[in-house]
């Protein structure tokens, strides 16, 4: 891979997202890889690589990846880091940056669309009220119009247009 | 000093042109460089001993010197004894500074400690009733703090059986050998230090050279153990410790990786760091040795506040205003470097003295 | 023949034996406050009351630590030991020692050759000390600084130096010889070359700053130094986008090297639309703000890549770099707008010093070595500062010229150890001392040999060597040395050992263990000694045939010996006794060898006992 083809800039970029703030002070000590849980279970995943990646300036790789969407938010790698990288809050940055760039996993976009059309992950329906009623509790209801306005949607189209996770 | 210190047990007061507060190899260099001057100084110790931490460190030469540089302690303890203007207070806390002119006047207070095994050397006096100390000039030699390892909670000291602190190990060497039957070793490097997460942006600069030689020592003593050297990047000592690390190279296994977390094994304690490929790897040790950094001394607040300094870089010491710094007190640095750094406080408190205006103390220096 | 007394000091340590009984079985009077011919203090001179330093000035004295020497064990056990330590003592005293012929004072001149910031510091000090200084500098303006030197700093000391510095015209030091004392230095200047005494030469010069080596098949127009970066004028001026910088690949950086190479790499990133890429083996950050420079730098933006052996390579076109990222494991490559190596400061070793005919030849004054701190060499009143040294620039600098400075003022003021005294009579001179002193104390001048008079350390490698007897320093001939050790033997109890011990490291060793109560076997007497290099064959072999059992020599460790080869050469004779003994068919066991350091008390320990089981008569 040759680093004139490469873009400086996207370090820079992760780095003015929320969260991202730390990223360029990685100095590789792999201490976050040591801690990852997802690490352990897929071989493939490695919080210190992706951070290599960006920090390189390889923009399409990165964003493209389907592993930058295994990381759980554990906050293991935080935890350890010595540079205050704050892992977790970059792999978001990370993250909402792939889905505006249009990245997002098909689960991902769905669970917005569900987000955006019910207002919560699973669908309230009748077969749930009843067996509440069933219970004693009282129903709930759907108000998806709130996180539509909360996301800036129009109500009939739930498409998604970032993933806060 | 020392012709006198029989009497000073019984005075309340005396005078003094130069004190020097620790009595590490930095606070003992400043002794002996002073009176090769031809000037002479206090040196208080609040321990019952002098020759600070260094003093139970072990000797890491193989078939040669590895030039760790511990024996300069027992060195400038024979040159001091050898010296008969030099005496040292033991037990010895400095609890109060009042400005004089431009010298000082410092509050010692005595020190309750315990009794060590080795007797006192004939030059150690242990101070027996507060003493007022009417000084030209102050060295501060008070040494550095060794980070708490427990602080780096996840690599287990003080909670998994067969992790512990490089300093420890050294002691262990120094009484006979590795403790138990260590055949598998790990060192982990930077504890401590390189740390934003910890407010400790510096390099320790010691701990590279004392751990490797340490590593070296354990494979000499037991040929048959294995040492695995978890690190970021190796510091350097100059030409002829680029050779030994080459061999060092060739002979321990290098990781460029700082694990993750150390936790109880079946067998002794289990690093958990990242492998060639990327992933977590676990390994099973006898013994995991921590590289504990150097910080700032406990006391530097206190003594700032003393002697109105302003703090120095990293929270270590800086002099000023006829106050002198000498040794890790000042910042990270080895025992060689500690003494020559010593040698330049020694210089600077007579230059000092020198350019001070008359006070009590001032006459004392000039006569 | 003098007759000592033994003046008893009571010292910790001494409690539960009876003076005079003791004085009795050695056979010595005891001290009754009257006139003194010869003497045996049961303490260090350090400890004695100032009265009995004071009549015993000028006098044969034997200063024992007595408490040290005895250790453990019951009263009898203790008077024994006492009794053969006691007696040893006053054999040696009992002969006086060889006077010195006569005794030149020495030189207190100081020549400080060299540019910046440790010339002038050392300078300043040795003035201030009131030593005359001569200032030799290579160039004509006092306040030129070295490489890497803060000109400001070095500006000041310029302007502030004080009285008693006579500066020279520009001028080299272009050869040397002679020891503490008594110098000769040979100054090439505007007027010529010649020659000047000093007692004290200190040479610290400036230092230049020196590209690290190109990787091999760099087109040469790519590579320039980093000293050729003006980040403020250059980057943007000439559009650069990606630019590289080298520190520490060929051969490793120093932290000093790294820093400056971060702060550039930092200016650099600092200039919008460039990007830079540190390459580099290890981050070397072991200065103060190294750490912080080293994060400064990645939060800026700079890229950093760690390489290994070999890299990076230069493709054909010779502007192409490539390694392997240790991280991804994958092969990265770039080309670069701009490439800087970074710099180290060097300063070459003037031709004089590669002088081999004498041992040491003096470039191998500066071995590194744990002892030889604040610019000392193996030549007393000889210092080598700054640069050539290696010590970085900045107060590193400082601390090294005050601690020259303070040797130089207590050897010159009569720290040193008194002259070695040469029976002119006797001497063949051979040479052999003038070859085999570590410190070029003896010097030959015209007839005879003429020992410089403030640099002997009194390691007794001369005496041990010299095959006429004609040179010791005071108190340390083989003479008086076996006459000691004949009366110790003699009171020792069966089965006697002798320790020989180096005093830099056995000796304490040994002391810190009798304090500490060890119970040394009765009949081993510790000879205490400047150094192990005292110890010949000779000595040795004497010292078997006057009836010990066995002899342990004890030294520092290989590279550790204050005198640089006194430890080999004590190893290298106990090899020949050893040798000698198997030849007459007698056990070589009988003699060996520990390198050991002064806090390694437990392997002396070891090392006696395992002695003794040897002897096969173990107490
Ligand atoms: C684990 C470890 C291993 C190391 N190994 C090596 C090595 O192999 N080689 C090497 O060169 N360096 C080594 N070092 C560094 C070495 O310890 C220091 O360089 C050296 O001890 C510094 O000496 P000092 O006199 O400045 O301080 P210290 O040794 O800390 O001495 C300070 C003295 O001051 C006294 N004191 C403190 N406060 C007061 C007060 N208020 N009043 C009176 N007295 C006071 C203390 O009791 C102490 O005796 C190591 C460090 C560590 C942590
Ligand atoms: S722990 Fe922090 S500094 Fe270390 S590799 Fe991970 S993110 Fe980078
Ligand atoms: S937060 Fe993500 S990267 Fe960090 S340890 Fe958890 S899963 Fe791994
Ligand atoms: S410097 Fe270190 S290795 Fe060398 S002899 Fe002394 S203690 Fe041993
Ligand atoms: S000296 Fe080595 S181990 Fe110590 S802080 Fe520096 S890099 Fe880390
Ligand atoms: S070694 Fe002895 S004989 Fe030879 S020159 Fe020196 S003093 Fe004279
Ligand atoms: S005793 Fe040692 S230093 Fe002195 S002259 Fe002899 S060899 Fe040289």
């Amino acid at each position: 891979m040759r680093l004139n083809d490469c873009d400086p800039g996207f370090k820079q970029e992760i780095a003015r997202q929320p969260g991202g703030e730390g990223i360029k002070t990685c100095f590789a000590c792999a201490a976050c890889t040591a801690r990852c849980p997802v690490g352990s279970l897929k071989p493939e995943y490695d919080p210190r690589r992706l951070i290599r990646l960006a920090l390189l300036g390889r923009r399409q790789e990165v964003l493209s990846s389907p592993l930058i969407w295994l990381c759980c938010s554990c906050q293991n790698c935080s935890e350890v880091c010595p540079q205050d990288v704050r892992c977790a809050e970059v792999l978001t940055a990370i993250k909402n940056l792939a889905a505006k760039a249009g990245h997002a996993p098909p689960s991902g976009s769905a669970m917005a669309r569900q987000l955006a059309s019910h207002g919560r992950l699973l669908e309230v329906g009748e077969f749930e009220n009843d067996k509440r009623a069933e219970l004693g509790l009282p129903p709930v209801s759907e108000e998806p119009g709130d996180y539509q306005a909360l996301l800036g949607l129009q109500p009939e189209a739930p498409r998604p247009a970032g993933e806060e996770a | 000093m020392g012709g006198c210190l029989e009497e000073i047990i019984f005075l309340s007061a005396l005078d003094t042109p130069v004190l020097i507060i620790g009595g590490g190899v930095a606070g003992l260099a400043a002794a002996l460089e002073l009176d090769r001057r031809g000037l002479p100084s206090l040196l208080v110790e609040k321990g019952p001993r002098l020759g600070g931490q260094a003093r139970g460190f072990c000797c890491k030469a193989l078939e040669a010197c590895a030039r760790c540089g511990a024996c300069r302690v027992g060195d400038l303890l024979q040159q001091a004894a050898q010296r008969p203007a030099l005496g040292a207070l033991t037990q010895a806390l400095a609890v109060n500074a009042q400005r004089q002119g431009a010298g000082w006047e410092v509050t010692l207070i005595p020190q309750e400690s315990r009794q060590p095994d080795t007797p006192a050397l004939a030059l150690e006096r242990p101070l027996r009733e507060r003493l007022l100390a009417r000084t030209g000039a102050v060295i501060l030699a008070v040494g550095h703090q060794v980070f708490e390892a427990r602080k780096k909670s996840r690599l287990g000291y003080g909670r998994v059986p067969g992790v512990m602190t490089a300093g420890e190990l050294e002691e262990a060497l120094a009484k006979g050998g590795l403790p138990g039957q260590a055949r598998r070793l790990a060192f982990i490097q930077c504890v401590g230090s390189r740390d934003q997460a910890l407010g400790r942006l510096y390099c320790s600069r010691v701990c590279c050279g004392f751990a490797l030689r340490l590593a070296r020592l354990a494979r000499h003593l037991e040929p048959a153990s294995q040492v695995t050297f978890f690190h970021m990047d190796v510091q350097d000592y100059g030409q002829a410790w680029r050779a030994d690390l080459s061999e060092m190279r060739a002979d321990l296994r290098f990781i460029r990786a700082i694990p993750g977390e150390v936790r109880p094994g079946v067998g002794g304690p289990l690093a958990v760091f990242a492998g060639p490929d990327g992933q977590p790897q676990e390994e099973e040790f006898d013994l995991v040795v921590l590289a504990t950094g150097l910080e700032p001394p406990v006391a530097a607040p206190a003594l700032c506040e003393m002697f109105g300094l302003a703090p120095g870089p990293h929270g270590f010491l800086a002099g000023g205003g006829g106050v002198l710094v000498a040794g890790t007190a000042g910042g990270p640095r080895s025992i060689t470097e500690s003494i020559e750094h010593a040698a330049q406080a020694a210089a600077q408190a007579a230059e000092y003295l020198l350019a001070a205006p008359a006070s009590p103390a001032g006459e004392v220096a000039h006569a | 023949m003098p007759k000592p007394v033994l003046c008893w000091t009571p010292a910790p340590g001494l409690e539960g034996l009876e003076p005079l009984a003791l004085a009795r079985a050695v056979g010595l009077e005891l001290d009754q406050g009257g006139a003194l011919e010869a003497a045996v203090v049961t303490v260090p001179e350090a400890l004695a009351p100032d009265r009995l330093r004071a009549r015993l000035l000028g006098r044969p004295v034997q200063w024992l630590d007595l408490a040290a020497e005895l250790g453990g064990g019951g009263d009898g056990h203790r008077h024994k030991r006492a009794a053969a330590a006691l007696s040893r003592a006053a054999g040696r005293a009992s002969l006086g020692t060889l006077p010195a012929v006569y005794a030149p004072q020495p030189n207190q001149r100081v020549l400080v050759a060299g540019q910046g910031l440790s010339a002038l510091a050392a300078a300043r000090q040795a003035a201030l000390l009131g030593h005359p200084v001569l200032l030799a500098l290579r160039g004509d303006d006092p306040a030129a600084a070295g490489a890497g030197e803060d000109t400001s700093q070095v500006a000041e000391l310029a302007a502030g130096l004080p009285e008693g510095i006579e500066l020279a015209p520009p001028t080299e030091l272009t050869n040397l010889t002679g020891a503490g004392g008594s110098f000769s230095a040979w100054l090439k200047g505007p007027q010529g070359a010649l020659r000047q005494r000093f007692g004290a030469v200190v040479l610290a010069p400036g230092g230049a700053w020196e590209m690290e080596p190109a990787p091999a098949g760099l087109a040469p127009d790519l590579a320039r130094p980093l000293s050729a970066c003006d980040p403020a004028s250059l980057a943007t001026a000439q559009g650069w986008r990606q630019v590289a910088i080298l520190a520490g690949v060929g051969q490793p950086a120093t932290a000093q090297g790294f820093a400056r190479a971060l702060t550039t790499a930092l200016a650099l990133q600092d200039r919008p639309g460039v990007q830079v890429t540190l390459l580099f083996r290890e981050a070397l950050v072991a200065t103060p703000e190294g750490e912080r420079l080293y994060r400064q730098a990645r939060q800026a933006g700079v890229l950093m890549a760690r390489l290994a052996d070999g890299e990076p390579r230069v493709a054909d076109d010779g502007r192409t770099l490539a390694w392997q990222d240790q991280v991804l494991a994958e092969d990265l490559e770039l080309a670069p707008d701009a490439l800087f190596l970074a710099e180290e400061i060097t300063a070459p070793w003037p031709g004089f010093l590669q002088n081999n005919l004498l041992w040491p030849p003096l470039a191998r004054l500066l071995p590194e070595h744990a002892r030889l701190d604040g610019g000392r060499t193996a030549r007393a009143g000889f210092y080598v500062l700054g640069a050539l040294r290696g010590t970085p620039a900045g107060d590193d600098r400082l601390a090294e010229a005050a601690g020259a400075v303070h040797d130089l003022h207590d050897l010159l003021g009569g720290g040193a150890t008194p002259l070695p005294a040469v029976r002119h009579l006797t001497c063949a001179r051979c040479l052999t001392c003038v070859r085999v002193c570590p410190h070029g104390v003896p010097e030959h001048l015209e007839d005879h040999i003429q020992p410089a008079p403030a640099a002997c350390l009194a390691c007794g490698i001369c005496a041990a060597e010299c095959p006429a007897h004609a040179i010791a320093p005071p108190g340390w001939s083989t003479a008086e040395l076996v006459e000691g050790l004949a009366r110790g033997l003699k009171a020792a109890p069966s089965p006697a050992m002798v320790l020989m011990a180096c005093g830099q490291s056995a000796m304490p060793a040994f002391a810190q263990l009798s304090r500490q109560g060890h119970v040394w076997p009765a009949g081993l007497l510790a000879l205490p000694l400047n150094c192990a290099g005292r110890v010949g064959l000779e000595l040795i072999l004497r010292v078997l045939s006057l009836g010990a059992e066995g002899v342990l020599v004890a030294g520092c460790h290989d590279g550790m010996c204050r005198s640089i080869t006194g430890n080999l050469r004590a190893r290298l004779a106990v090899g020949q006794a050893a040798q000698t003994l198997k030849d007459l068919g007698l056990r070589p066991e009988a003699v060996s060898f520990l390198h050991m350091a002064n806090n390694q008390p437990q392997a002396l320990a070891k090392a006696v006992e395992a002695m003794y089981a040897r002897l096969g008569a173990p107490e």
